[in-house]
């Protein structure tokens, strides 16, 4: 049996906000096995995105644990935290557009996280291991002196993988590392990523909105609404066997590149509810099509209806 | 027979600057009949949106430039139009549905002004008519129609992109160009939009170029589709060719290259090297360099469109050798 690598136990992120506490991660547990790739997925202010930076003290917890090779990396001191266990936690960021700096080139944009965090190593160290990082990325040797402006996003996003890969991670929170891209590029990173794991054996959590992409790279998937976890199962258990309506419904939403594949769409009215103070009931409850009164009134817990399979459903006996 | 709403006769496109200059749509051509659904896919940089924005004579003055072609809109040529008739056909005839929504929009002004804005601009009625087509306007799109006092911010990104489309559809355009109208949306929302375009386009009988790099919401939306690739039209058919027939080596590559969700693979397909710089296209076909495809004629010619089969036209030197021979 794999070991886990990341443990998280009842993680709460809330925001406080004029009109109350936004819970913007409610409760959320889950273990990640090393060497393994786990999805997320849930639509835009989900707590997708809060999650990732939660686990890297971007964000400070409300409450909750998080358990990186047996320690609690969420209570600790900030300072320990940085000093300990920041190099070994990195995070590949959405927008390879707006999170480099314009007035740095790409070898000083890759010298940045190696001079940060190892302060005694001397200049030609830290320069020859950026080169190494680029080379392992795949930037060519004559983009060094090149700004973020004169590349492409593909290129761009090589540099955040390059930034977060020179410090020998085990566990990268990979962002939303391909939405801005296109399909073709974005078929380079996903290769460019699994073979990185291949080869170092990391672990990531790959934050994403796009299915098809979760399911070609994960091994695990958990699907979040409105800072829940709702369903959490293999990758191609999720595509067959789905349980909760809400997934059904994200996955009956996506539109397939075949003109003879006609699905039975399962549309959903309105949007996402607030996140701020809500109901101890189900979230899902005002947009799904099966919701009883029960749904209105208590809050589903998570239930493991098959072997990895769990879901956040009053009712998933009826879907399985 | 059905008469073309649009007509684009070899189209040639330059941004012109002081170091460069850029050919971002070269030598195009595309009709298209009334009430179709034309999809246009290409990557970023292939000249989708310059195509959309020379068919609005909306290209940035001074820098864009349009160097050959026509563009015949129901049998009138746009480009010979003054300023003062384009802005009549603006809006009215043709209008566009951009990309996002969060930015089209302008904050400072109640949405009910917004899409009031273009009825009176176009339609000889009263501020109150005006504002009373602005309501059912946002009834159609499937917004309550008592928050035509509201402003943008007060909305979130699917209702600000119905919005967007109130606006171009409140003149009742015959032509309607929609750029990426739902890649800043979640997919639940994009399926509400998608669906909402398809019911409205049925109602009027719009014709709609739909823009977009998603070949989902291509084989979802449209009639016809063209695929594009820096700045020329390399493939075009039916929905049905281009997706079970599929023959430029670029369109091939572009199907491989999506992750499926019902086959399991272990790598994707990969388009090695990068879209070639619109501001120095080789003479010959400009895809070479990344085609898996191309043999040593490839080199010294560059293709011409070919008809391979009714309708379906293919820009590779391939199909047209074959011929040839």
């Amino acid at each position: 049996m794999a070991e886990n690598l990341l443990e998280i136990k009842n993680l709460k992120k809330y925001f406080s906000t004029p009109r109350g506490m936004l819970h913007a991660v409610d409760n959320v547990s889950l273990n990640i096995e090393k060497g393994k790739t786990v999805g997320v997925v849930g639509e835009s202010g989900c707590g997708k995105s809060t999650l990732g930076k939660t686990l890297m003290r971007l964000h400070e917890p409300t409450s909750g644990q998080v358990l990186f090779k047996g320690a609690d990396i969420a209570s600790m001191p900030l300072k320990e935290f940085k000093k300990n266990y920041r190099a070994n936690i990195q995070m590949i960021f959405q927008d390879p557009y707006a999170s480099l700096d314009p007035r740095m080139n790409v070898l000083q944009l890759v010298e940045e996280p190696i001079k940060t965090n190892n302060k005694n190593l001397s200049k030609a160290e830290v320069t020859a291991k950026a080169k190494e990082m680029m080379e392992l990325v795949g930037l060519a040797k004559r983009l060094e002196g090149a700004y973020p402006h004169e590349l492409d996003g593909g290129r761009r996003q090589r540099i955040g993988i390059a930034r977060a890969l020179s410090l020998n991670p085990e566990f990268i929170v990979c962002d939303e590392p391909v939405s801005a891209l296109d399909v073709s590029i974005q078929a380079q990173i996903l290769n460019l990523l699994q073979d990185l794991q291949d080869q170092r054996g990391l672990t990531y959590m790959f934050i994403t909105h796009d299915m098809s992409v979760v399911k070609h790279i994960s091994d695990d998937i958990v699907v979040m609404y409105l800072g829940q976890m709702i369903e959490k199962c293999p990758a191609d258990e999720i595509f067959k066997h789905t349980i909760h309506p809400y997934s059904q419904a994200l996955l009956s939403a996506i539109p397939i590149p075949d003109v003879h594949v006609k699905h039975e769409r399962m549309v959903l009215k309105g949007e996402l509810t607030s996140p701020i103070n809500p109901k101890p009931c189900c979230r899902f409850a005002a947009r799904c099509p099966y919701a009883t009164k029960e749904c209105f009134e208590t809050e589903p817990q998570l239930r493991e209806l098959k072997p990895n399979h769990v879901v956040a459903c009053h009712h998933a006996e009826d879907f399985v | 027979m059905d008469e073309n709403i649009l007509d684009i006769e070899d189209l040639v496109v330059h941004y012109e600057t002081e170091d460069e200059v850029v050919e971002a749509v070269n030598n195009i051509k595309l009709t298209m009949k009334k009430g179709e659904i034309l999809g246009l896919v290409g990557e970023t940089g292939a000249g989708k949106t310059t195509t959309a924005l020379a068919i609005m004579g909306l290209l940035p003055e001074r820098v864009g430039a349009i160097k050959k072609g026509k563009i015949k809109f129901e049998g009138e040529n746009l480009l010979e139009k003054s300023k003062r008739e384009m802005r009549a056909v603006r809006g009215k005839k043709i209008s566009m549905i951009f990309q996002d929504p969060m930015t089209a929009l302008n904050p400072v002004k109640t949405v009910g002004d917004q899409i009031a804005e273009v009825i009176l601009l176009h339609d000889k009625c009263s501020k109150v008519e005006a504002l009373k087509r602005a309501q059912d306007m946002l009834a159609l799109v499937g917004i309550v129609p008592e928050r035509y006092k509201d402003y943008p911010h007060q909305f979130s990104g699917g209702m600000k992109q119905r919005i967007v489309i109130a606006i171009a559809l409140a003149c009742e355009p015959d032509l309607l160009i929609a750029d990426e109208p739902t890649t800043a949306l979640d997919v639940t929302i994009q399926a509400q939009i998608l669906d909402m375009m398809r019911a409205l386009q049925k109602k009027n009988n719009t014709s709609t170029i739909l823009i977009t790099h998603d070949l989902g919401v291509v084989a979802e939306m449209c009639d016809h589709c063209a695929v594009m690739y820096a700045g020329e039209i390399v493939e075009y058919g039916t929905l049905e060719e281009i997706f079970d027939n599929p023959k430029h080596p670029y369109t091939k590559a572009l199907y491989k290259s999506i992750p499926s969700l019902d086959k399991d693979v272990d790598r994707l397909h990969v388009i090695p090297g990068m879209v070639c710089d619109p501001s120095d296209l080789p003479s010959h076909c400009s895809f070479y360099d990344r085609c898996d495809e191309k043999c040593d004629a490839c080199k010294l010619h560059d293709p011409l469109p070919y008809e391979i089969k009714d309708g379906h036209v293919v820009k590779c030197l391939k199909y047209q050798a074959r011929e040839e021979e």
